[in-house]
């Protein structure tokens, strides 16, 4: 390793050091207030230096590159890691949801069942993220695997970090399909080396484009056709996306709620955003993205359709929110399928991945919201059956403000977040030639009306079998609002973000060439 | 091309085949053997049980044996995968150094601190405790 590959990486390396610190913390101090403080303001470095690379405040690759051209300063360790602006927009995404998840989880840490264990939770959300931030600027796919495994491995002792049956069982469950996952995964990109002979991604494009094709068949080769099948299944998993979404209702309700805030949203986001690297830079030639387009609108009708029908009869919230994160992701998926390259003169404004990006830091800010709320909630009442939220708004009216205003959210009621990133998503549906897809979404959207509303009857109409008034523990009520203030902020405003994504995506090459 | 193909093959039959006839032959002159009372069969109960180091068996059964054992093995591991990475580094140190400078050095000590982290990680968590505070409560 270069001086340079250590700068191009700073982010990774910053967040496995804040790891070990923290963990060092605990054995030193045994003190979980200290270990939540250290680690919350140890997030600060890596912070810095994304922001550093963003703007190169001291001179740093991205910058220097698009000073000189010069294609592979951005790039570091041979060319496997690239420190984009893509990559760096999820890296701050994922931050706010560490920051985010850490603030919620003060309290829970410091309780009586997990004080043994604080230190090692909130190390191993510090090195799932690690893995996260790897994994958004991998730029090759053995890379991509290390960093996945790495992803999920800690989350997988986090779901069973509780000795309990539910919680062993969601583990287990979460272990051996992330495994299943990944063996199919590798399959896949052991058939795109073996027909490329490159795990770069950009080379597997150049070969691409190269090699002979078959007339009529999707992607010019069966082995490329399964290779990309294998791959979008392996991810699927990751993405909670229909047929591969059976784990998520289970593990939901059996981990704890702060892993599955963190899961829900910072795991599906890291997932996006790999799977729209590779998409977009090995499989970027307009003729491909026809085909792969296809696949995904499928995916995403058949995702948002079962998500939101199964969640209709859920009593338990933990697994509604569980169904609840499968219909988002087909939501998401919706602006994948949406590729430039189905558009009349082609450009990139208003293009799926774009409202991706958007919809991907507007729901987190949303879930994380309404799972901070639960994790409030719940913690106080010791009940995670809709019922348990009765009569809600006059036993908390903050919280239950919160958890409403986040659940209007996820329904898409204007002005939150969500509305506005359906907007987009389904807008880019349209302009891609699918409007059949984004008429699945309007439709799916009215009947998500139905189990949001529900909750927020409960919270707002229902009457309270237990009147006592409860209040929040500070940090989670923190974490609570900045997510709500964040997701009405960035509804009203949304061009902050549009803008953001826009600039993260300029710098892919592939979205360049390939258009 | 296809001759030369099939010998590759036969050279592997050649060896399964001496691979099995030698251990069956040894044995069959040892069975042979006892016919002209070179080796005399002479079966008595301390012949026939279970051979411990030399001392008298304690008992027949497959011993249990302390579940504990399994830290020490995850542990071995750890710091002998660390010392299988040490080595590469030391015989190649001249050359990196040469090329990559002070980094060479400071990569191995990012390692050596994830390592020993984890060593202090293992100790304060009694993994090397043969008889923990569980067991005496």
């Amino acid at each position: 390793m270069t001086a340079h590959d250590y700068w191009v990486l700073s982010p990774a390396i910053a967040m496995a050091l804040l790891a070990l610190v923290t963990v060092s913390v605990d054995l030193v101090t045994r003190s979980m207030a200290k270990v939540s403080t250290v680690a919350f303001l140890g997030l600060s470095a890596p912070l810095i230096l994304t922001l550093n690379l963003w703007f190169g405040w001291f001179g740093d690759p991205a910058t220097a590159r698009e000073a000189t051209g010069v294609a592979d300063l951005g790039s570091a360790l041979f060319g496997t890691v690239e420190t984009d602006r893509f990559a760096l927009f999820f890296d701050f995404l994922l931050l706010t949801v560490t920051a985010g998840t850490i603030l919620a989880s003060a309290k829970y840490i410091a309780s009586e069942r997990m004080k043994d264990y604080g230190g090692e939770f909130v190390s191993l959300v510090l090195l799932s993220v690690t893995g996260m931030i790897v994994l958004v600027s991998a730029t090759e796919l053995i890379t991509i695997y290390v960093a996945l495994e790495l992803t999920a491995l800690p989350v997988v002792a986090l779901a069973a970090i509780h000795r309990s049956k539910q919680g062993v069982e969601s583990g287990t469950k979460f272990f051996v399909l992330s495994a299943i996952s990944s063996a199919i995964l590798l399959y896949g990109f052991a058939y795109i080396y073996g027909f490329t002979g490159s795990t770069n991604l950009a080379v597997i494009m150049e070969r691409l484009t190269v090699l002979p094709n078959d007339a009529g068949v999707p992607f010019g080769s069966y082995a490329v056709l399964l290779a990309v099948i294998m791959i979008v299944a392996g991810f699927g998993f990751k993405m909670a996306v229909v047929p591969w979404q059976m784990w998520v209702p289970d593990v939901y309700q059996g981990a704890p709620t702060p892993v599955v805030a963190f899961l829900s949203v910072a795991s599906k986001a890291a997932a996006f955003a790999v799977i729209m690297r590779i998409m977009y830079v090995a499989f970027g030639d307009p003729a491909l993205m026809q085909d792969w387009s296809g696949l995904f609108a499928i995916l995403a009708a058949v995702t948002m359709t079962l998500g939101n029908t199964l969640a209709l009869s859920q009593s338990n919230i933990k697994r509604l929110l569980g169904y609840s994160t499968i219909a988002q992701a087909g939501y998401i998926l919706v602006g994948v399928a949406s590729v430039p390259a189905n558009q009349v003169g082609a450009t990139f404004a208003g293009a799926g991945p774009q409202g991706v990006m958007y919809y991907l830091a507007g729901y987190a800010f949303t879930n994380l919201a309404v799972f901070f709320a639960v994790i409030a909630i719940t913690s106080r009442t010791n009940d995670d059956s809709i019922e348990g939220l009765n009569g809600l708004l006059k036993r908390s009216p903050l919280l239950a403000g919160v958890l409403v205003f986040g659940l209007l959210s996820l329904l898409g009621m204007p002005p939150t977040v969500g509305f506005m990133a359906k907007v987009v998503v389904f807008g880019s549906a349209i302009n891609a030639n699918l409007t059949w897809l984004a008429v699945v979404g309007v439709v799916n959207t009215v009947i998500a009306a139905y189990y949001y509303l529900r909750v927020i009857r409960a919270i707002v109409f229902e009457d309270a079998e237990d009147e006592t008034k409860f209040s929040a523990d500070k940090p989670v009520l923190v974490a609570a609002g900045v997510a709500a203030i964040g997701a009405g902020v960035f509804g009203l405003a949304p061009f902050l973000l549009l803008e953001f994504a826009e600039q993260a995506l300029s710098i892919l090459p592939a979205i360049v060439t390939g258009l | 091309m296809f001759e030369d193909y099939f010998r590759q093959y036969a050279l592997l039959i050649i060896f399964a085949a001496a691979a099995v006839t030698v251990p069956i032959g040894m044995l069959t002159m040892s069975y042979l053997a006892q016919f002209i009372k070179v080796r005399p069969s002479r079966p008595t109960a301390v012949k026939e049980s279970a051979y411990e180091g030399g001392m008298p068996p304690f008992s027949s059964r497959p011993a249990r044996f302390n579940f504990r054992y399994y830290y020490y093995a995850l542990l071995f591991v750890v710091f002998d995968v660390e010392t299988v990475f040490l080595f590469p580094w030391a015989v190649k140190y001249g050359v990196m150094s040469q090329q990559f400078g002070f980094a060479a050095l400071g990569a191995v000590f990012i390692f050596l601190i994830v390592v020993t982290v984890g060593y202090a990680y293992a100790w304060r968590k009694q993994a090397l405790e043969w008889v923990t505070n569980d067991d005496r409560s």
